[in-house]
């Protein structure tokens, strides 16, 4: 589904280059839910941003299916944008003018694909993730786990092939991230979503079947749930982590 | 079912305050420029205004800065604009928008609000200028010269302006598409403006240049002029200024970043350090606004130095009557003045009415002549370069009362009580030519005499004076009468009705300006092939109540009563066009400082909630927000207020060394006017401050 290959990315800060990504490489099937981690720095986000083409790659190849997004003109990223590829930030990024529903709703009228179907199905995502009475309210007068959850919805409102989330649970509280998480494992469960994670939240990423550790822009290890229970993949998790620093 | 136009239209509704914001300023900036443009170029003021004359001049000055001004409040508005709707337009992208679909949509937008608030405000920038000139017109004067009339042309400036805020707009709205990092886009919303760190004597150094570039800008041209005999370009010697204005810049930098008072460091910390992070727009808007506060009391200063001035020499004047006029014309004898004084009932306590004649005299002129480094100059001596008008000792002593020691082939000049005229009279004279019989005479200058009215003029001998006119024919000889009246302020009617009776006896051959020369007239023809007065148009009896003729008629009664009344009458295109250009410029002034503190305010929610956590308490938040508002408002008003009062008393200082006792009044005037001045200012600044308070809920 999504084959990140030798992924490099610098900074340049007056005169001085940051090298943040040194040849990442990994690689994402269908149906995975995966989380990416690692210390502050260590590149998870800036990773995440070159896979979105939000921000330009030095060098290295992603690709898409077949598509090497690196490769695309402006136009044929925005369709891959809107059509193959889902996100969720970490601040929510819900357009305060609009409401709950009409932000969901936001990809499909962006790719001008707005038809009966889509607003049923816009329905059908608020009642999956608990904001169904919530639709026509706006960002201001909702709380931190329903205007995520509203991006979740909003993600995956054109069924994207792969779902790009950036620490979701990040400015929310534990209720919250809880919730979703949840919403996360019923995108997989009920519409077969893929996820790609980026998280410094154990507890979120114990939920995931694969968890990428990032150290100083490089991938550290890839640890697997496999047949694990969640905490004691948590567990295995954090001992990881433990060791890392310890490095 | 939403498209993605209707869901922008909904976006634009939710965020109409933006729009609003971005759309007046533009309307605001369109509709200052058009007023002032209209009202620069109208034919009511440029037929007052001489060409190439200071005024003319000024009035330019202070309408660059105004566009200057209106331009950048625009273009920081435009940019404030965008960071707000770069959420929206990153979030757009992030989810797949093409950046045709956004471009598409920002250019309709754009194109609604540009054409709008620039169509309108080139609309009503007209009826602005007609209501403020009319209101002047019922309140204060109202001339015949007063009616406004306006060039239609004056719309290629306003077009031209727009298509600036137009272009200006578009460019910045492609920009803010155009970037290829999507998360700089969404990030753009809270990114800061730093001033990156300013060293500590950034505000010595901004002192010293700029005290240093205004003097060098000051005395620039006089050391070109003076030193060098050369006439510069105007664009070289305003090179001189630009030290003053880095050295302001620095000051206002050294302000918001640094502070001035170190012991208050940690009691201003929260406030230096918001301010900091909108350093760059905060200190170049604060710039514009100083410059702006200078040209406003520019204008402002303009009516009281001349008003006061003006209305204390009219009560100085020793006599209440005085006029003179060409022997060979028909004005009222004295017997008819009397007769006119019985018909008003005005009783004439005094008369005296001596002979005077127009003589030719020697003196240095400064000859220009073009070389390949531009005009250059040299001081020629001519034993016969102009005329002046020459009395006898005993008439002198007939019209003044004074008695004075002059002996034979001595000369006296007369110079005004002020000290004032020195700049415009004529010199020592050493040489008087009868131009009729070209004989001459040689003469010793002796100590200059003081009379007001007679100012310019030259006393001589009275064996000297009949020798000198011998054969010179009446159009060459003039006569001056002085009367004084009872109760002269009572005498309005007479002294008009006299005024016309001398207008009116007055011939074509008369109808000229105070600076017209026969002599200098055939000198200028000679070096030059032409005179410069022949190509004005010469004072019209018709317009005997407007400024130019009242003020440039060489024959001009003075009469203290008629002066008095009428000086406001006769001077007030001037007046009202200053005023006129002081009010734009202080409007331009408040919306710049308003818009700045009330972005301030919004940018700054956030810290101030942040704040509120940490337990500020809502003393400290109100004065963190004061001191905000105060930077923004005081500073800029302090300083621009205070260089252009200097500035001012320089140009006064430097015009002859000194300051006269009229120039001290009207500078002790024109600290009046700052004063009411800056308790509007002041109480704009609480209405801001209240406003700012509210939108950060203290």
């Amino acid at each position: 589904m999504l084959t990140v290959k030798n992924l490099h990315k610098s900074y340049k800060v007056g005169k001085t280059k940051y090298e943040v990504l040194k040849g990442v490489s990994l690689e994402v099937n269908k149906g995975e839910f995966i989380a990416v981690m690692g210390s502050s720095g260590s590149g998870k986000t800036t990773l995440l941003n070159c896979i979105s083409c939000y921000i330009p790659s030095d060098d290295g190849s992603i690709l898409l299916g077949d598509i090497e997004l690196a490769k695309l003109d402006e136009k044929s990223l925005s369709k891959i944008r809107n059509e193959k590829l889902g996100f969720v930030f970490q601040d929510f990024l819900l357009l305060d003018g609009l409401t709950v529903r009409e932000n969901i709703l936001l990809p499909a009228i962006i790719g001008g694909k707005i038809n009966n179907q889509i607003e049923i199905r816009a329905e059908q995502l608020c009642d999956i993730f608990g904001i169904k009475s919530i639709q026509n309210k706006y960002p201001a007068d909702i709380s931190g786990g329903e205007k995520q959850r509203t991006a979740v919805a909003r993600a995956i409102i054109n069924n994207p092939l792969l779902i790009l989330a950036d620490e979701p649970t990040g400015n929310l509280d534990s209720k919250s991230s809880r919730a979703v998480i949840s919403s996360f494992e019923q995108a997989k469960k009920s519409l077969g979503a893929t996820i790609l994670m980026v998280t410094h939240d154990s507890f979120a990423a114990s939920f995931c079947d694969k968890v990428i550790v990032l150290k100083d822009g490089t991938v550290w290890r890839t640890l697997e749930k496999g047949t694990m229970n969640r905490l004691d993949f948590q567990d295995h998790l954090l001992s990881a982590i433990s060791d890392m620093g310890k490095e | 079912m939403m498209s993605f136009s209707a869901l922008y239209s909904k976006l634009r509704k939710k965020n109409i305050g933006q729009y609003t914001l971005l759309s007046c300023c533009c309307f605001f900036s369109v509709m200052l420029i058009t007023s002032y443009i209209f009202m620069m170029r109208s034919p009511t003021i440029l037929d007052v205004l001489p060409e190439g004359g200071d005024s003319r001049k000024q009035v330019m000055m202070i309408f660059v800065l105004a566009v200057i001004g209106c331009a950048v409040f625009t273009t920081y508005a435009a940019g404030l604009f965008f960071r707000q709707k770069s959420k929206e337009t990153g979030v757009f992208l992030a989810l797949g928008a093409s950046k045709k679909q956004l471009k598409s949509e920002l250019w309709k937008e754009l194109s609604i609000i540009s054409i709008i608030s620039c169509g309108l405000g080139a609309i009503l920038g007209i009826p602005l200028a007609y209501i403020i000139w009319s209101i002047f017109r019922l309140f204060i004067v109202d001339t015949e010269e007063m009616a406004l009339n306006f060039d239609i042309n004056s719309y290629s400036y306003i077009i031209i302006f727009s298509i600036y805020v137009i272009f200006m707009l578009f460019i910045m709205g492609y920009k803010s598409i155009m970037k290829t990092n999507i998360i700089d886009i969404i990030k753009q919303t809270h990114s800061a403006e730093p001033v990156h760190s300013v060293p500590k004597w950034f505000g010595l150094v901004g002192i010293i240049l700029l005290i240093l570039g205004g003097f060098c800008g000051y005395i620039a041209p006089s050391i070109f002029i003076l030193g060098l005999h050369w006439y510069p370009p105007e664009g070289l010697t305003a090179i001189f200024y630009i030290p003053a204005l880095i050295g302001l810049y620095m000051i206002l930098l050294h302000t918001v970043s640094n502070g001035w008072n170190k012991r208050k460091k940690y009691k201003d910390i929260i406030s230096v350090s918001m301010m900091k992070f909108q350093g760059r727009q905060t200190v170049r808007n604060m710039l514009v606004m100083t410059l702006l506060i200078a040209g406003a009391y520019f204008g402002s200063f303009y009516t009281p130095m001349l008003g006061t001035g003006a209305i204390m020499s009219f009560d100085d004047r020793p006599i209440d009557y005085a006029y003179h006029f060409r022997a060979d014309q028909n004005i009222p004898k004295k017997d008819e003045v009397f007769k006119l004084a019985d018909k008003y009932n005005v009783k004439i306590t005094s008369w005296a009415d001596v002979p005077m004649a127009r003589l030719g005299v020697d003196g240095e002129m400064s000859v220009e002549k073009e070389t390949s480094l531009g005009t250059t100059w040299e001081s020629v001596y001519y034993n016969l370069l102009q005329s002046q008008i020459f009395l006898s000792k005993s008439s002198y002593e007939a019209l003044t009362g004074e008695d004075i020691n002059i002996n034979s082939g001595e000369i006296a000049g007369i110079m005004d009580t002020s000290g004032d005229g020195q700049g415009v009279f004529g010199g020592d004279v050493t040489l008087v030519t009868n131009t009729i019989t070209g004989e001459s005479w040689s003469f010793k200058p002796i100590e200059h005499l003081c009379n007001d009215i007679l100012f310019g003029r030259y006393v001589v001998s009275d064996e000297d004076y009949q020798k000198i006119i011998t054969g010179l024919p009446l159009d060459w000889q003039e006569r001056m009468v002085f009367f004084n009246v009872e109760n002269d302020e009572q005498t309005y009617d007479f002294a008009k009705a006299l005024f016309n009776e001398i207008v009116d006896h007055s011939g074509k051959e008369v109808a000229v300006y105070d600076s017209f020369d026969p002599i200098l007239k055939q000198v200028h023809e000679e070096l030059y092939g032409y005179y410069f007065l022949d190509e004005q148009e010469p004072p019209n009896y018709d317009n005997r109540n407007s400024s130019d003729f009242r003020m440039y008629w060489q024959y001009m009664p003075q009469f203290r009563v008629l002066d008095k009344a009428d000086f406001i009458k006769t001077t007030a295109v001037f007046l009202m066009l200053f005023i006129f250009i002081s009010i734009i410029c202080f409007v331009a002034v408040i919306v710049i400082a308003f818009t700045r503190c009330i972005t301030i305010a919004i940018s700054n929610k956030k810290v101030y909630d942040d704040l509120r956590h940490l337990g500020a308490s809502n003393n400290y938040l109100n004065n963190c927000a004061r001191s905000q508002v105060k930077k923004v408002f005081l500073v800029p008003i302090i300083t621009g207020t205070s260089l252009i009062y200097i500035f001012y008393s320089m140009i006064m200082f430097f015009n002859d060394n000194r300051l006269t006792f009229y120039e001290i009044a009207g500078l002790l005037v024109c600290l009046v006017l700052i004063a009411i001045i800056s308790f509007v200012l002041y109480l704009i600044y609480r209405l801001t401050l209240r406003k700012v308070l509210n939108i950060l809920k203290i």
